[in-house]
Formats: structure tokens, C-alpha cells, sequence
């Protein structure tokens, strides 16, 4: 009897699960728009309730022209070279160019672009990203979802993610145009792979070469209204902080090649995403020549002592940069978002 | 550790609809996957473990071998097989919580079998033995067999889902954590920790050790009727 009980119990309890479930995500299919709009406002509250940390690293260098971060939306072009893992063509690869065509009009209209050229203002006090003078902007008409075109794969940056500007631009989109835009998002190297792959529709990324080597490639597309494969359109700063003694004397060079030429002369220790993502190329790009330091390990082995190759996503290398009192190179709007929580760790 | 156990509670109280989100498809991705595995361990656990054929020792091996299946590795396999490109790509089934499920299944049942077939083996000569001597046919000789494992079969599925719910490499790889659709405690936990943002991390982690525990709780009192 007992047994028969028990059994019953806990198959009630697993239908009951089960069943919960598939329920919340049927009321969750119907008013994606509306949940996604309440996360912006829960991460808010979280970061006022940790403020009381106090962090030491600080941006030492920042507007500098060579720090200039450019992000650029690119279509995925169905009748791209794509091949498979032994490298055979691949002719027959689903992208929806309705969906990803909506989507970049949209981000380039004028509401869309205004929406992204404010955001930040409320929660830190002043813009994460400003609009590029030479943004292409749209102003025809925007296809509204169907059947087949709803779902849109965007495949972006971790920064453009955690910094809270998609979650605060899409939800508009979605409930307008009736699509589900769903992003996928990684280091700019990973993120671009993923379209080469055929899992997006379109991508957002910062990393000018990488992006120029995808349009080489044959993998972009021109949307309509437009002329160009990249569509660039709103930038912000890359930052060189680190702690506020700054004993490299980072803040007083007269340009961030010395800043960075300043700590590696002095071995201090630097952390890098050492990833792939459009915040290493960057960094890359700024350590003096003679150094020869590459995305490969070999090229850094003798700078073991003070070159720290993380491996890690933004937040987590400023929370080690953070511990280490090291030297670190981010996008504003991350780092804005990690003082903001109180070097949250 | 305290103000993540703070965020824990206020997290839960507050019925954030993000993280009722991720506990339901991650409550359905793990029980799916478990149950699934399970239904396929268990009959060939038992077969390998009851019954002497050649090969079966080859077998094993290969048994052996997949349980070190690396997840991410794993997960890199069904990425590869379900991406755009590849040559399942006309199931469209990347980024869905089945495709994690199908991840999840290969990862596990090989635990599941191993379990069974060590167990099973150790016990079959004896159940042999009885039912030889109360001349039961093979049916009924099978039945006696599974009515010895109902304690072991309950130890599998919390193997097999305790493995479920707290994988991370392969449904990161083919899930893509994308929000409000494949995004589960683990994948969430990583993103957290990959914005810095330990303590939300940490709550959440303590949420999924609540989870597992109401679900090992119910699982051994249904060991302990079952064996009384």
C-alpha cells in the first residue's frame, strides 16, 4: 500500500511540474515584450542595493581618438559561401533576410536611433553610446512579422548585452513589429562564427578588421536603403583603467600608445580578455610593436609576470583587475555598469 | 555569502518572471532528459549486466569510454551536426530545448547504463539461482531481477538527474542561453559571473541546490517505500 502511495506521489508531483511548466511558458509566449521590459529595471535595483562597495580601479584614459569603439550592424547573405566542418559548400542554409532586413531598418530609424543614443542617461548619468555623425538612417517603410519571418537570430557582443542596451531596444521592436528577436551573444570572434555557421540572421559586432575579413568573405549582404555591407552607426570610448595610484603613471602620458608602452615598461600587471572578442583586438592593436604581442600564446609567454591572458568575459576580468590592482582596457559602458553595482563580486 | 543568500530570498519572493523563466525550462529540460535517459539505460543496464554474450565485454568499454565524454565536446558535436550548415540543418533544431534534451540524453544514459550493469551483475548469479529453483520462466525471472533494482533504479535517475540539472558545457554550446527560451540556472549562473556579478551568480546557485533537493527528497522517499 505504502509503495503504491509513494509512487503515486511523486508521479503527481513530476505531471505537476510539468505541467507548471509548460503552462508558464505558454503565458510567457504570449507577452515576451512585456517581460523583457521589466529586466532592465530589476538589474537597476539590484546594483543600488550593493552601492556601499567602494572600487579602486578607475578610468585613467578615456576619448582618446585610437580608443574609439565603432559598433556595426551586418545582414547574413543566404547565398554565402558557407561550408560545412570538412570544409564542402553548403547551398541550402535557412536565413531569414525578411526578419534581419526589419530589424536593421528599424535599428536605423530615427526613434530607434534617439532610443539609443539616450540610453544610460537615467541610470548613470549620462550616455553609454553616441550616435556616429555618418550613421546611414532608414526612413521607408518596416515589414511587419509573419509566420515564417517572425523569429530573428541576432548574434552580437557580450557588450553590447550586459551593458542593458538590447534588453532596453527590443522589447520596442518586438511589440511593434510583432517579431522575436532572439539574441545569442558572445565575443565579437565567436559571434561572427556563428553566422558563418549559418546560426544568424544578422550580427552586431565592433571589430572593424574581423568584420572587414566577414564582408571579404562573401558572408554580408546589402539591406535595402542602403549602400554599404557595414552598417555602422553608434560608437562609444574603450577605457584604460586601473588602480587609482596608477603607479605606471597611465593617466599623465600624452597618449594611450605611451599609456600602454608605460606598463609594459614597468611590468605591471594587465589584464587581458585574451578571447577574441572586439575589446582584445583592440587591445592588441595598442601594445608598442616590439613587444609582438598576437592573440597567439606563444607571442606573450615571455610576458608571463605581468601580461594576464583571462580568457574571460568583460565583468569578469574587471572583478580580477579589481582584486589585482591591475591595469585592464574595457568599453565604458561595461565598466560604467560595474561601478555602478559596486565592483559587485 | 550572506548577501547572496539576501538576494537568494528576495529573488524568490519577489517571483522574478526572468527567474521563474529559467527554473521551468530548466525543470523541463532536466526532467526530460533524465526520464529519457533513463528509459534507455535502464533495459540495456540490465541486459549487459544479466546476460554472458561475446562482445559484451567490448561493449562495456565503449560504455566506460562515453561516460568520460567531455560535455562541451559533446555539445560541440551537436552544434556541428544541427548548425546552419550542417547536415541536420533542415530539423532547425539549435537554440531549442530539445536539442539541449538529445545533448543531455547521450551525455547521461551511459551513467545510467554503467550503474545498472555494475549493479546487475553483481546480483544476477543469485536471482539466477532462486528462480532456477522455483523454475520461473524468463519473464518472471526478469521480473524478480527488477524488483531486486528498484532501490538501484532510484539511485540512476537521481544520478542521471542531478548530472541534468547541473551540466553547463553542452547546453551552453547548443542552447545558447538565449532569454526567455534556452536560458537555465547553469547557463544563467555563467552569465552572471561573466558580468562580474558574482553574488546574483551565487543566489542563483543556491536557488538550483533548492531545487535539487525538493527533487532528491520526493525521489528518496519513493526509495525507502520501495525497499521496505
Amino acid at each position: 500500500m505504502k509503495k503504491t502511495l509513494s509512487i503515486l506521489l511523486v508521479l503527481a508531483m513530476m505531471a505537476a511540474l510539468l505541467s507548471g511548466c509548460s503552462g508558464s511558458t505558454a503565458a510567457g509566449t504570449e507577452t515576451p515584450a512585456a517581460q523583457t521590459t521589466e529586466t532592465p529595471a530589476e538589474t537597476g535595483e539590484t546594483g543600488e542595493s550593493a552601492q556601499a562597495l567602494i572600487v579602486d580601479t578607475k578610468i585613467l584614459y578615456e576619448a582618446d581618438d585610437s580608443m574609439l569603439n565603432t559598433y556595426t550592424l551586418i545582414a547574413v547573405d543566404p547565398e554565402a559561401p558557407f561550408t560545412d566542418a570538412d570544409g564542402n559548400a553548403v547551398s541550402d542554409v535557412a536565413v531569414n533576410t525578411a526578419g534581419a532586413d526589419a530589424l536593421i531598418h528599424w535599428m536605423l530609424s530615427r526613434e530607434a536611433l534617439d532610443l539609443a543614443a539616450g540610453y544610460g542617461v537615467e541610470e548613470y548619468g549620462e550616455s553609454l553610446f553616441y550616435l556616429l555623425e555618418d550613421a546611414p538612417v532608414y526612413e521607408g517603410e518596416i515589414a511587419a512579422a509573419t509566420e515564417e519571418t517572425r523569429t530573428i537570430r541576432l548574434s552580437t557582443t557580450t557588450s553590447v548585452n550586459d551593458s542593458g542596451l538590447l534588453g532596453y531596444l527590443l522589447p520596442v521592436f518586438q511589440e511593434e513589429y510583432g517579431y522575436t528577436v532572439e539574441v545569442q551573444s558572445a565575443g565579437t570572434g565567436k559571434a561572427i562564427a556563428a553566422a558563418q555557421y549559418g546560426n544568424a540572421d544578422l550580427i552586431l559586432v565592433h571589430s572593424k578588421s574581423q568584420e572587414e575579413d566577414f564582408v571579404e568573405a562573401g558572408y554580408a549582404r546589402i539591406v535595402d536603403g542602403f549602400d554599404a555591407e557595414r552598417l555602422s552607426f553608434i560608437y562609444n570610448y574603450f577605457v584604460l583603467c586601473g588602480p587609482s595610484a596608477d603607479p605606471a603613471g597611465a593617466a599623465a602620458c600624452p597618449s594611450v600608445l605611451d599609456a600602454f608602452a608605460a606598463i609594459a615598461q614597468g611590468k605591471y600587471t594587465f589584464i587581458s580578455r585574451g578571447d577574441g572578442s572586439g575589446t582584445h583586438t583592440k587591445e592588441l592593436s595598442l601594445w608598442p610593436e616590439d613587444l609582438g604581442i598576437t592573440a597567439e600564446p606563444e607571442s606573450f609567454a615571455d610576458y608571463t609576470d605581468w601580461y594576464i591572458s583571462a580568457n574571460a568575459g568583460m565583468g569578469a576580468c574587471l572583478v580580477m583587475a579589481e582584486e589585482m590592482g591591475a591595469y585592464i582596457l574595457t568599453d565604458k559602458a561595461t565598466f560604467l555598469a560595474f561601478v555602478a553595482n559596486g565592483g559587485q563580486a | 555569502m550572506g548577501s547572496a543568500a539576501e538576494r537568494a530570498l528576495e529573488l524568490i519572493l519577489s517571483g522574478d518572471r526572468e527567474l521563474c523563466n529559467i527554473l521551468s525550462v530548466t525543470a523541463r529540460m532536466s526532467l526530460a532528459s533524465s526520464l529519457l535517459a533513463l528509459l534507455i539505460g535502464l533495459p540495456l543496464g540490465i541486459w549487459l549486466g544479466s546476460c554472458r554474450f561475446r562482445g559484451r565485454g567490448a561493449l562495456l568499454v565503449v560504455n566506460r569510454t562515453l561516460m568520460s565524454l567531455p560535455p562541451v565536446v559533446c555539445g560541440l558535436i551537436f552544434y556541428m551536426l544541427f548548425s546552419g550548415v550542417g547536415p541536420f540543418r533542415q530539423f532547425k533544431l539549435l537554440f531549442t530545448v530539445e536539442i539541449m534534451v538529445l545533448a543531455q540524453v547521450t551525455l547521461i544514459t551511459p551513467i545510467v547504463v554503467g550503474a545498472m550493469e555494475s549493479y546487475v551483475s553483481s546480483i544476477a548469479p543469485a536471482v539466477r539461482e532462486t528462480a532456477r529453483g522455483l523454475a520461473l520462466g524468463g519473464g518472471k525471472t526478469l521480473l524478480l531481477l527488477m524488483n531486486e533494482c528498484t532501490y538501484q533504479i532510484c539511485s540512476a535517475y537521481l544520478l542521471a538527474f542531478s548530472r541534468a540539472i547541473a551540466e553547463v558545457g553542452a547546453v551552453s554550446m547548443v542552447g545558447g542561453a538565449i532569454a526567455w527560451k534556452t536560458n537555465v540556472m547553469t547557463t544563467a549562473i555563467m552569465q552572471y559571473t561573466n558580468r562580474g556579478d558574482f553574488s546574483l551568480g551565487i543566489a542563483l546557485g543556491m536557488i538550483l541546490l533548492g531545487a535539487s533537493l525538493l527533487v532528491n527528497l520526493a525521489i528518496s522517499l519513493l526509495q525507502r517505500g520501495l525497499s521496505r
